[in-house]
């Protein structure tokens, strides 16, 4: 998979590579991202998601290879790249001899906001991360969750037009996981684009519209959220509860067109399909033909975390 | 912005960053109770000098008394304070920021690394020339209040920036070791390491040149970095009043040196900067230390 370089991307990565020694922690990753997408980045522990943010933010500089932030090189103009970029890193220390306001106003000062613009975004900011509380409090005494939401808040000060998060709601309780779910799918409907760096598959599947995968460095996959699901699914499967299994019935199910095989355990039947397409509809007429009393029919779609397995295992 | 208002804003940085170190109101209260402690000394040997006080000793007690000040001034700098404050300012300057992980904030915003590496480093020498006038200000008004009258007060400017340019080097050299080994603990002790070793070293070729009078052992401790941080500003004195530093401290070669120690001052702060600033262009930005 190889991107060109385009300007209309607004996060563009070609053929990036990155040893650390002799260790290849990324082999030619190539993506675009979009304006208004929600990009999730998904990986195993070690697989370089780290390493391409890092190296998207010009902290790392590729052995091969190019990133472009809204058109621009990072590593070689970061005064330009970085303007617009807003960026939580994953577990962050933050500076502890600044309370949350400071720290936000601080940030506001790198990006060169007014004095005026500064104080509004702050209170806005912790107001919409829920902080308003502890904004004049140290952050030395704030809990893991709380120095996460004000990481999201710095990354948010510059009213960013990227955002880049790695793992945004590790440390975070489900309310505010949920709140900030909100948040991110807010801000892809005001046209930023969302990269989001996570293990949390079903986050990723709820929140982003287009995903890449990562495993040992390389790009599994690498495309809207729909395509990996279909991609990686090998066949569809109805499960079906039914008052009393026949043989009958069984062998009856078995000689239809469109399916495979059919598993029975107890009064359950597993029918795999040879196309993925809902057959409910035709499998429920022939059990009903057969006088079988049927108590519950389920399409078993594959998920984001089974496409994401089989990615991992070279299932593409 | 342009890159003036960056580097000012990491400048304000690490002012903060500094300040919120009890360490540094530590060593900075210590380098005033010494310079208090002097002042107590001489004020005693000037009011109630003892009866079997050597008479040579009497009489360069006479000479220094209108020069208190500069004693007084000085003092931080002839005690190693100064030095040791600056390695500890900028020793964890750059190395804290790589261990904790906020380098990476930081040089995520749109700053280039160098506007962020000379931001640091003025940062440090902005807070160098603080506490450098808080010590020239303590000392002066010490000297002026209780010895006075006191001449040449026209040179405390003179004196005041003698002693910022002297503590460049280990400035320099602690800031290198910060951003070359990004570890903070490491940093401190090369950096005091050095700063001990070249005292040490100097003391020994002192000692040798004493039994054996050979020059040769003088001009090369002249090489070591201690010599110009710690003379230079007692150079400056003795070239501007023609006064030696302390009562007992026999005169020096006055310009010569003085032209000496200011260069190698340049030399080694011009060096310690290139190495760090090759080190930060040239390599990757340290993840967080686990």
């Amino acid at each position: 998979m190889v991107h060109a370089l385009s300007s209309q991307s607004v996060i563009a990565t070609s053929n990036l590579t990155k040893f650390y020694g002799d260790f290849k922690a990324l082999d030619s990753v190539s993506f675009a991202v979009e304006k208004g997408w929600v990009y999730g980045y998904l990986g195993p522990n070690g697989a370089g998601k780290t390493t391409t943010i890092r190296t998207m933010l010009g902290l790392l500089k590729p052995d091969q290879g190019e990133v472009q932030i809204t058109g621009i090189n990072p590593s070689k103009d970061p005064v330009h790249a970085l303007q617009s970029l807003g960026y939580a890193p994953e577990l962050p220390t933050l500076q502890t001899f600044f309370t949350g306001e400071q720290l936000l106003d601080f940030m506001g000062k790198m990006f060169g906001l007014a004095t005026q613009a500064r104080k509004e975004r702050i209170k806005q900011l912790l107001d919409l991360v829920g902080l308003k509380e502890w904004g004049d409090k140290k952050i030395g005494n704030y809990s893991k969750g709380m120095v996460q939401k004000l990481s999201v808040a710095l990354a948010l000060i510059n009213d960013p037009v990227v955002l880049i998060m790695d793992e945004p709601t590790i440390g975070m309780d489900p309310e505010a996981t949920a709140h900030f779910r909100n948040i991110f799918t807010t801000l892809s409907k005001q046209g930023k684009t969302v990269f989001i760096s996570s293990h949390l598959l079903d986050e990723v599947q709820r929140i982003c519209t287009h995903v890449g995968m990562i495993n040992k460095g390389r790009m599994v996959f690498d495309g809207p959220i729909a395509q990996v699901i279909e991609a990686f699914t090998q066949q569809w499967v109805i499960e079906a509860e039914l008052k009393k299994v026949t043989k009958n019935m069984l062998s009856a199910l078995k000689k239809l067109d469109y399916v495979k095989d059919v598993k029975a355990e107890g009064n359950k039947l597993k029918i795999e399909l040879k196309e993925k397409k809902d057959f409910r509809g035709e499998i429920s007429s022939e059990i009903f033909k057969r006088k079988g009393v049927l108590l519950s029919l389920n399409l078993h779609k594959i998920t984001l975390e089974d496409a994401y397995l089989r990615a991992l295992k070279g299932g593409q | 912005m342009n890159a003036l208002r960056r580097v000012a804003v990491i400048i304000g940085y690490e002012w903060r960053r500094a300040l919120a170190k009890k360490w540094f109101f530590a060593l900075v209260i210590l380098a005033f109770a010494i310079q208090v402690l002097v002042f107590v000394v001489f004020n005693f040997l000037f009011t109630n000098p003892p009866a079997n006080l050597p008479p040579f000793i009497r009489n360069a007690l006479g000479q220094i008394k209108p020069f208190m000040w500069t004693v007084e001034v000085l003092i931080p700098q002839l005690f190693f304070m100064m030095p040791l404050i600056v390695i500890m300012i900028a020793g964890g300057s750059m190395s804290e920021e790589y261990e904790q992980g906020t380098s990476d904030i930081l040089l995520s915003k749109p700053i280039t690394k160098l506007e962020y590496m000379t931001g640091k480093y003025l940062g440090g020498l902005s807070l160098l020339s603080f506490v450098a006038a808080l010590t020239t200000i303590l000392g002066a008004v010490l000297a002026i209040a209780f010895f006075s009258p006191q001449e040449s007060l026209q040179f405390i400017p003179h004196i005041y920036l003698a002693i910022v340019y002297s503590n460049l080097v280990f400035l320099s050299l602690a800031f290198m070791f910060s951003e070359v080994l990004r570890r903070t603990t490491l940093s401190y002790f090369s950096a005091i390491g050095v700063f001990i070793a070249s005292i040490v070293i100097s003391g020994v070729l002192s000692a040798v040149y004493s039994f054996t009078w050979e020059q040769l052992y003088l001009d090369v401790s002249k090489w070591l970095p201690d010599w110009g941080a710690t003379n230079f500003s007692s150079f400056v004195r003795e070239k501007l009043m023609n006064v030696p530093v302390t009562p007992l401290t026999p005169s020096t070669q006055g310009g010569s040196d003085l032209l000496l120690a200011g260069a190698f001052i340049a030399a080694y702060t011009a060096i310690f900067i290139l190495v760090a600033t090759i080190r930060i262009v040239r390599s990757d930005v340290t993840k967080k230390a686990a």
